[in-house]
């Protein structure tokens, strides 16, 4: 494990544990079988997290499970819950993907590909940040096979072929108003690595509209004064941390929205790359459910909102406790629309996923979470984290008396009164 | 159509076949013939920009080329659209004729249709409707058709170019058809057309296959062309804008329109096609005090010679043909 990384306020420990340990520690450690006493534990911590305070409510009569029961002519039991889902247009093998890390140091090169890898042998979507392009460079002639975002492309492609994931996952790159100039999307979509995604339709843009760490606001990068000057034409800076220090603010602009201008930009998205899906990602804005509708109705295959929880990114400490709406806000704002909506924002565990998944989320997205589960061991971790997860939705959709993702409804959670 | 050659694997064999001769001799004469036609009608020739800190943005997913202009990143034309509005300050109706490098989608590579390097008849004209920019591009067309026809009659027989095949296109009477009419028939058939998308290959195929004389497109949907196609004020979401489709199956050979020009729809267009506006300084800076109203549009030449010689591919009518992910001389 290398664990360069720490994430305050995010419970690094457990997901750590999980990365080591995997299925097994969805349960309470077993030395106490036996012995120990277990009963409640305290609900979460945040108390304007909708979802950290609902609770998932089974039913006692469970007519689907009545069904289930006939479809297998026994007793059905939570290993008979098929977590395939379509995300984004993708087939997946769970209701699961891999988040943006965004272009903070943490995320680029090792850690990045291994995530890539991982998520490939999974067999569920990988999103690619913006500015990886304008920060950490697209293709140098010395280092062809290193560049991290095609690298990471390639990993993934390779992983997902070896685990016999060809058909299943995919790969989402994202641009963002600064990403423009460096044309991501065009340079991906004409680059032979990424021919094979293209041929099983297993490449997504996604675009960036927000995110849930800075709701309102654009990337923010703590540079060294020499990386600041290669990325100037691009970037402003802002000299927050003194004018004699050696590292500057790197600010860049969330970029101006309106209805027709996201409809219009993702018609030109479906218009120029017609082989590829169109994702959008929305931060969790008061105006979130106008703004997943417009996105739907102009043709975008998916919609993932970022709940104010969420982000690997840098951000303004106040930024990080007061802005923005929690995701189950966000959530029971756009409701179930039949649409595919994805969800990300603090999400490491099964309970979370399932109470977002039943508010109307297609899958959820792993961020901090999959970066730790990484960091913690670039071969298995995120395997193994996500084989945590995957046991919890088992355990908790048969619960609630179904059998298939997409079965949850929102009466499967109990949410606290507003 | 003459028969599929496989691509040259060397300039001499590309260069020594009589066809490509033949080719290249009608393409000469097409350029004269295009001058004259031109600079007839009162347009100046300028020579265009080859590389700039902005170019236009393009369209389908085709990429730009860098270029290090003493530390600046500067890119190789893939259309000179922005120079031809800003030209309209010295000359009421300019033409260029323009090579562009745009290096397009692995997938166009078989569509017969598409180079990295191409040249383009650029035409802008002052205070003039799209109407006025058809009209300038059908009797253009005509002009040209009919001065080969007549002056290379050998060329185009050795070629094996049924000349029958232009007796509507001399004419000068050209056909007009809407983005949603050619949406609609191309369902009917069978063709999965995206109505808010571009008119796709395939499909641009089909409707070029149908038709015996070529034809124009008119009424695009905005969201299907960059930011300079104005809207029509009457018809919100549509652009005044228009393609020249070729009949016989060759598709499009032009694409024009009435250009945008007022500063803050250009500001607020750019963000709709996901541009960020910073990079087009010295155009903003020359839209805010004032770029003339035009109309213009863009022949591809190789796609134009394509036709008139009925070469199979749009490469067989370069002389150094680079092709969509092919390496070549």
């Amino acid at each position: 494990m290398s664990t360069v990384l720490s994430a305050t306020g995010f419970p690094e420990e457990q997901v750590r544990y999980r990365a080591r340990h995997g299925a097994a520690a969805a349960f309470p450690a077993l030395e106490g079988y036996g012995t120990g006493l277990l009963g409640a534990v305290p609900a979460g911590q945040d108390p304007g997290d909708l979802l950290e305070r609902g609770r998932i409510v089974p039913p006692v009569f469970m007519p689907e499970r009545l069904k289930k029961l006939i479809e297998l002519a026994r007793e059905p039991l939570y290993t008979d819950v098929e977590l395939d889902a379509v995300v984004g247009g993708f087939a997946s093998r769970l209701p699961l993907y891999v988040s943006a890390f965004g272009s903070t140091q943490v995320a680029s090169h090792d850690l990045g590909e291994a995530a890539g890898r991982q998520a490939g042998r999974l067999g569920i979507p990988m999103v690619i940040g913006e500015n990886v392009v304008p920060v950490n460079g697209y293709r140098s002639a010395a280092e062809a096979e290193v560049s991290p975002l095609l690298g990471r492309i390639a990993a993934y492609t390779r992983a997902a072929a070896s685990s016999g994931n060809e058909e299943y996952g995919g790969v989402v790159v994202q641009q963002s108003t600064e990403d423009a100039d460096a044309e991501v999307w065009n340079l991906v979509y004409s680059d032979p690595v990424c021919e094979p995604l293209l041929a099983t339709g297993r490449l997504a843009f996604e675009l960036k509209v927000g995110q849930g760490a800075k709701p309102g606001l654009g990337g923010l990068t703590v540079l060294g004064r020499e990386a600041a000057g290669r990325v100037a034409e691009q970037y402003a800076t802002d000299e927050v941390f003194g004018t004699g220090g050696d590292r500057v603010l790197r600010i860049s602009s969330p970029g101006t929205f309106t209805e027709e201008i996201l409809r219009q930009q993702i018609r030109l998205m479906r218009n120029n790359f017609p082989r590829a899906k169109v994702w959008v990602k929305l931060h969790p804005g008061r105006d979130v459910a106008l703004a997943a509708a417009t996105a739907w109705a102009a043709g975008a295959d998916s919609v993932t909102v970022d709940g104010a929880e969420a982000g690997t990114a840098w951000a303004p400490s106040g930024f990080l406790g007061q802005v923005g709406l929690p995701l189950g806000e966000c959530l029971t704002r756009i409701g179930r629309t039949g649409n595919c909506l994805l969800a990300s924002g603090r999400m490491w565990e099964g309970t979370r996923a399932v109470k977002a998944l039943a508010l109307g989320a297609h899958a959820v997205g792993l961020g901090r979470a999959a970066l730790l589960a990484v960091d913690e061991d670039a071969e298995d971790g995120l395997v193994r984290l996500v084989e945590s997860i995957a046991l919890e939705l088992r355990l908790l959709i048969s619960a609630v008396g179904k059998y298939r993702v997409d079965a949850l409804d929102a009466k499967d959670v109990l949410l606290p009164p507003a | 159509m003459t028969s599929t050659l496989a691509f040259p694997s060397s300039p001499d064999q590309h260069l020594m076949r009589e066809s490509t001769r033949a080719t290249l001799r009608v393409q000469s004469r097409m350029l004269a013939a295009t001058r004259a036609f031109l600079t007839g009608r009162g347009f100046q020739e300028l020579l265009p920009p080859v590389i700039g800190p902005v170019t236009d943005p393009g369209i389908r997913g085709s990429k730009q080329v860098d270029v290090d202009f003493y530390g600046h990143k500067y890119k190789l034309m893939t259309s000179a659209i922005l120079y031809k509005q800003a030209s309209l300050l010295a000359f009421d109706k300019i033409f260029y004729i323009a090579p562009n490098v745009r290096l397009e989608p692995l997938e166009t590579a078989v569509t017969h249709r598409h180079l990295a390097e191409f040249h383009q008849i650029d035409v802008e004209i002052r205070d003039a409707r799209r109407e006025d920019a058809m009209e300038v591009a059908e009797q253009l067309v005509a002009y040209v058709v009919d001065e080969v026809v007549r002056a290379l009659p050998d060329d185009l027989e050795l070629l094996g170019r049924d000349t029958d095949a232009f007796r509507e296109v001399v004419q000068g009477v050209f056909g007009r058809t809407t983005h949603q009419e050619a949406t609609a028939d191309l369902v009917a058939l069978g063709h999965p057309q995206d109505p808010g998308a571009e008119i796709d290959w395939q499909g641009e195929e089909i409707i070029s296959a149908k038709s015996s004389r070529p034809f124009f497109v008119v009424d695009y949907p905005k969201g299907s062309r960059g930011f300079y196609d104005r809207e029509d004020p009457e018809q919100p979401g549509v652009l005044r804008n228009f393609d020249l489709i070729a009949p016989e199956g060759y598709g499009e050979l032009a694409s024009g329109s009435e250009r945008e020009y007022d500063y803050a729809a250009l500001v607020t267009r750019m963000r709709e096609t996901g541009e960020n506006p910073a990079k087009y300084g010295w155009y903003l800076d020359l839209a805010r005090r004032g770029i003339p109203a035009s109309s213009g549009f863009g022949i591809g030449l190789e796609r134009f010679t394509r036709y008139v010689t009925g070469r199979t591919a749009a490469w067989e009518a370069s002389a150094y043909p680079k092709v969509p992910g092919v390496v070549s001389a």
